[in-house]
């Protein structure tokens, strides 16, 4: 297939996937408005932030701060985090971004793809933030999670799995792996980074309800909740549907469907890549304990994987020898 | 719900109705339906129709003062309904038509006959911006200059006419089958009672006539549609006329030319391509020919063409023959050519090139369209009735500057047909562009994209400038339905 579509298509997954992410833990942060401590509160906007490698306007979010200023806060920053244009990592803009790469590529995307990408795009713009304030803000992000859902089974379930179809599956899968990985460091560093820096169990349990993984904790682990458990549950876990293991496994296993690219050590090197990844989370997790500088380096290597895909598929050299010659 | 308060205009042929107000037998049926509907039922159905092209951005873009808008073209629900015998008259005029065109483009890039015989000025072709000396000698494969025309008809009381050619990358196919997509979700029952020719083979169609052109006559070839973009005001066609036809869909970045052969940058290497369905200028098409600041073109791209190593539809330098004044030497070409005398007629076209052509221009200004020769899509044109005074002496100082440069027609009364306006009915002006596609032979799919002017009195129907859309149902011949049936 064409290199700039599958490009595309890549692209789609990699901006819906960010969306769903962010989309979640705003959704965490609507439910901790209701009834959470404001530092809890506070915590998570700080999290948010981090993960996504921004400052809010205004800088870090006061973990002490004022209660009565925390709902005001709340609302400026779901709102950048949401609608705001300008920013980049917004739901709004992930929408935007993910609609226009599917407009580059609506004939290699099913119909009902395309319509569910598009009037979700269309109804987000014309909402805004003081609307989903006064209505149920939580029950806005739960509807939006949904779209992203359908969409994912929409490309699932009618979509012909052809190779377009592996470049769309792989961006989702690297920004999962990249969103995962930094929101868990993120979580770290906003925990070191606090004057107190005393465990707070309740910043542990909203990192595991972000990952729907808080049930199976409390099955596998019983209710205490202890952060190295929590990191390996996320980390390495392959039954947790977004774990990173799960993530990383996924991301290989497209790259081995969508095979050798035209250059024969762009190629190899995504797949020596992808192998690394794979061996450090599945086999040497368990064995390690520098667990931190793990994930530091996962991190950088999904980095990477990104910027070697890139090379490899959509933007080589056109200047090579055509075919035969 | 009734056809209360629908102005029939004598001067004016109305789709639906005769001059008494009685409806035409062909459109009884479709008539018989909609008196049928109440108001609700048929404002259900147009927001129905335009929610469904909303949400499946079924859009063109404008461009404006502001930066480029993604618009949908409204939809008007109620189908124009032609009879089968209506149908092979504009059908066979155009086939016609497009033969004679071809040879014309053939013939003015070699031997020029045509000028030699006096039939035509060589200023007049030669001369024309859109004449490219750089295709002369070209043979495209089947002699095919132009494998995709876009005609556009009108139909006033004295029949069907031709207003013009488009010859160069001619667009609205898509809405044809939108429309026709969208009527047959929205009026199922009365359209399958209707007895309608379909239209959705056009893409298949449209491929096996592609595929006719390839070099060599090579079989299974690679097709590729040239887009300029998604910011192009035709995108969408673009992309809906890839999925069609299966070919992949791509812009000048992803296309290079190595040793005159066309490759295209996939995910598994340099692809050769055979056949390109180019949507994108002359202009822009090779930089290394044409407009050399172009970054939609491919550099090398007309040079493979010539070496036969891919065809281009349609081929560069078919703008000569879709010129404003070249059009009015149309029947003559036709009677030139094939001898044979022209099925449809032209409206009537004063050059003004010609000193008395320009005198009664500048005399009758009041009652004429004026247009320039090089522009389309509705720009750079007068509308005598519609003007001011002062707009006029402002256009003819214009005009007597470059007369060259302007033909001029009578105010053509466009058809009417009923259109749902605010819950009611009113007529409105159309006009019919059917696409006319032609490989080792001339198709014609029956049906067309009709254009609405939808402000009330205007003639204007581009899409650029409000128009609207709607449905053509060309009916099955009553007699071949009855032979099929016996």
């Amino acid at each position: 297939m064409l290199s700039r579509h599958a490009q595309s298509l890549y692209w789609i997954g990699r901006y819906l996937e960010r969306a769903g992410h962010i989309c979640r833990l705003l959704r965490l942060q609507s439910e901790a408005l209701v009834d959470r401590p404001v530092r809890e509160i506070h915590f998570g906007w700080n999290r948010i932030y981090n993960s996504i490698g921004t400052q809010p306007m205004g800088g870090q979010a006061d973990l002490f701060g004022d209660e009565e200023f925390a709902l005001a806060d709340s609302f400026t920053l779901a709102d950048d985090l949401t609608f705001e244009r300008g920013n980049p990592s917004s739901v709004f803009s992930c929408f935007s971004e993910g609609r226009e790469n599917a407009r580059h590529t609506r004939h290699c995307i099913s119909p009902e793809v395309w319509t569910c990408l598009n009037t979700s795009y269309l109804d987000l713009q014309q909402q805004d933030m003081a609307a989903v304030w006064r209505s149920d803000p939580r029950a806005f992000y739960n509807d939006t999670v949904s779209v992203i859902n359908t969409f994912g089974g929409l490309t699932e379930t009618t979509m012909y799995h052809d190779e377009g179809w592996s470049f769309l599956q792989l961006g989702r899968y690297i920004e999962r792996a990249q969103a995962s990985v930094g929101l868990l460091l993120s979580h770290i560093d906003t925990g070191e980074s606090s004057e107190s820096q005393e465990f707070y169990e309740a910043d542990w349990i909203s990192l595991l309800r972000v990952y729907h993984a808080l049930e199976v904790y409390n099955h596998i682990h019983s209710a205490e909740v202890v952060p190295g458990q929590v990191l390996d549950l996320l980390v390495s876990d392959p039954l947790l549907p977004e774990s990173l293991s799960r993530s990383i496994n996924l991301a290989a296993s497209e790259i081995d469907v969508i095979g050798r690219g035209p250059r024969r050590h762009s190629s190899r090197a995504v797949q020596r890549l992808t192998g690394r990844l794979s061996s450090m989370i599945n086999n040497e997790w368990p064995d390690r304990d520098d667990h931190i500088d793990m994930l530091r380096e996962v991190s950088e290597f999904c980095g990477e994987l990104h910027y070697l895909v890139t090379a490899a598929y959509f933007e080589y050299p056109i200047q090579e020898r055509p075919p035969g010659q | 719900m009734d056809f209360e308060g629908y102005n029939l205009d004598p001067a004016v042929y109305d789709e639906m109705f005769l001059t008494d107000g009685a409806p035409r037998e062909h459109a009884r049926h479709v008539y018989d339906a909609l008196i049928r509907m109440s108001a609700e039922e048929l404002t259900t159905v147009q927001g129905r129709v335009n929610r469904t092209f909303s949400s499946e951005s079924i859009s063109f873009t404008v461009y404006g003062d502001a930066e480029a808008e993604e618009r949908i073209i409204p939809v008007d629900p109620i189908p124009r309904v032609l009879t089968a015998a209506d149908w092979q008259g504009v059908s066979d005029g155009l086939k016609q038509r497009v033969r004679a065109l071809n040879y014309f483009l053939e013939d003015v890039y070699s031997e020029g006959r045509i000028i030699d015989d006096g039939v035509i000025p060589e200023d007049m072709v030669r001369g024309c911006p859109q004449y490219r000396p750089e295709m002369r000698d070209f043979a495209p494969p089947n002699g095919t200059w132009v494998a995709v025309c876009g005609s556009d008809v009108v139909r006033t009381n004295d029949g069907f006419q031709v207003l013009e050619d488009n010859l160069r990358v001619p667009s609205g196919v898509s809405y044809m089958i939108a429309n026709r997509k969208s009527a047959k979700a929205s009026l199922p029952r009365l359209y399958r009672s209707s007895r309608v020719q379909e239209v959705e083979q056009y893409g298949a169609t449209l491929h096996t006539t592609l595929a006719e052109l390839a070099p060599g006559g090579k079989s299974n070839p690679v097709i590729a549609l040239l887009t300029p973009g998604v910011y192009n005001s035709a995108y969408y066609e673009h992309m809906f006329l890839a999925r069609e036809i299966g070919a992949e869909l791509v812009e000048g970045r992803d296309l290079a030319v190595r040793n005159g052969v066309v490759y295209m940058r996939t995910t598994g290497g340099l692809e050769r391509v055979d056949v390109i369905y180019r949507r994108v200028d002359d202009d822009f098409i090779d930089p290394l020919v044409f407009r050399p600041d172009s970054l939609l073109g491919v550099p090398g791209l007309i040079d493979a063409a010539q070496l036969g190593n891919v065809t281009l539809a349609n081929a560069p330098g078919t703008g000569v023959a879709d010129d404003k004044s070249v059009y009015a030497y149309v029947p003559d070409m036709v009677r030139y050519y094939l001898g044979q005398e022209p099925i449809l007629a032209n409206v009537e076209t004063f050059l003004c090139r010609r000193p008395e052509d320009l005198e009664y221009t500048l005399d009758n200004m009041a009652n004429l369209v004026v247009k320039r020769v090089g522009e389309s899509g509705g720009y750079g044109m007068i509308i005598g009735p519609h003007s001011t005074q002062e707009e006029r002496d402002d256009y003819a100082k214009v005009l007597r500057a470059d007369p060259a440069g302007f033909i001029s027609q009578p105010v053509l009364d466009l058809s009417s047909s009923p259109c749902l306006i605010d819950g009611k009915f009113e007529p409105r002006h159309v006009d019919l562009r059917p696409f006319i596609l032609t490989g080792r032979q001339t198709r014609i799919v029956p049906g067309a994209f009709c254009r609405v002017a939808l402000r009330r009195g205007s003639i204007v129907v581009n899409s650029s400038q409000g128009g609207g859309g709607k449905d053509v149902w060309v009916l099955e011949d009553p007699d071949q339905a009855q032979n099929a049936g016996s």
